[in-house]
């Protein structure tokens, strides 16, 4: 059993649901919770994909690192995502998408910031604004 | 001579004025076909179509609607259409593209819009992405959550 830090107790942070975007004030601490708008649940996770992973959809308020030996083939939502292996599905970024020189990516990209290493690989309809994700669209 | 081109590779970016011969200026107003060897700065309106070798660079204020082919593109000012380069393409702060991209590179500063299709990667054409992962026991391996 994990014991909670003392310093985290009572803070809170910001994070938008990744199912209807509303935004929701959750405990740093929390790891998953209940949208209070549409009720779905959320992870709260960040995670690190060092492998294959296929899902129908893989959606966190976190961020995800996918690592030179990951490849991700699922639609993803996510805060931030740094892409240093390959993603083959649309992505919806509510942050920044940051591509390494290693880094592969096949399909839809929306995000509010996009940064793109020499050497890169991209293909695919992007949408690169500062207000270019709306999930309830 | 070699080592002013290897001054001026190193310097891409700068868009110091060395590297355009031609410049578009700011009141400008064109419509046609354009074919330059060396570098364009462009600061008018400009619709159609647009050739250079070299490097282009679409200023802040400006406006382009149509085709270009370049070897580096510097976008500043609005595009509405599709842009082929052989080099970099380097959209700034106020840039503005709707249309869609085929370049070697990619550099996006924060603040810009871009909405279309992309294709990066050597000489414009992204490697396929294999359906397979690399590592046949690599399969469906596991997720490590990030401890906060």
């Amino acid at each position: 059993m994990v014991k909670s830090n003392r310093a985290d107790k009572g803070k809170e942070r910001d994070v938008a649901c990744t199912h209807c975007g509303e935004p929701v004030r959750v405990a740093t601490r929390a790891m998953s919770i209940f949208c209070p708008h549409c009720k779905q649940r959320l992870i709260l996770e960040d995670y690190r994909i060092r492998a294959y992973q296929a899902s129908r959809l893989f959606a966190t308020c976190g961020d995800i690192v996918v690592e030179e030996s990951g490849f991700v083939s699922a639609p993803i939502r996510v805060a931030n995502l740094t892409v240093r292996g390959r993603i083959q599905g649309d992505i919806d970024a509510r942050g920044v998408v940051s591509v390494s020189a290693t880094g592969r990516i096949r399909g839809d990209v929306r995000a509010s910031r996009l940064k793109v290493a020499a050497g890169a690989t991209l293909d695919g309809f992007f949408r690169i604004a500062p207000d270019a994700v709306s999930l309830t669209s | 001579m070699q080592e002013r081109k290897t001054q001026k590779e190193g310097t891409m970016g700068s868009n110091s004025s060395d590297d355009f011969t031609t410049v578009i200026g700011p009141d400008a107003v064109f419509k046609g076909e354009l074919r330059f060897e060396k570098g364009v700065r462009h600061l008018g309106a400009f619709e159609g179509q647009i050739e250079t070798k070299g490097h282009l660079l679409i200023a802040e204020g400006a406006r382009l609607v149509g085709e270009v082919s370049a070897g580096n593109i510097d976008v500043e000012g609005n595009v509405k259409g599709n842009l082929k380069s052989s080099g970099k393409v380097r959209l700034t702060s106020s840039a503005k593209l709707e249309g869609d991209l085929h370049t070697s590179r990619l550099e996006v500063a924060d603040g810009a819009v871009f909405i279309g299709r992309c294709v990066v990667g050597s000489n414009g054409t992204a490697k396929p992405v294999e359906n397979k992962p690399a590592d046949a026991n690599a399969n469906k391996g596991p997720v490590e959550v990030v401890k906060k």
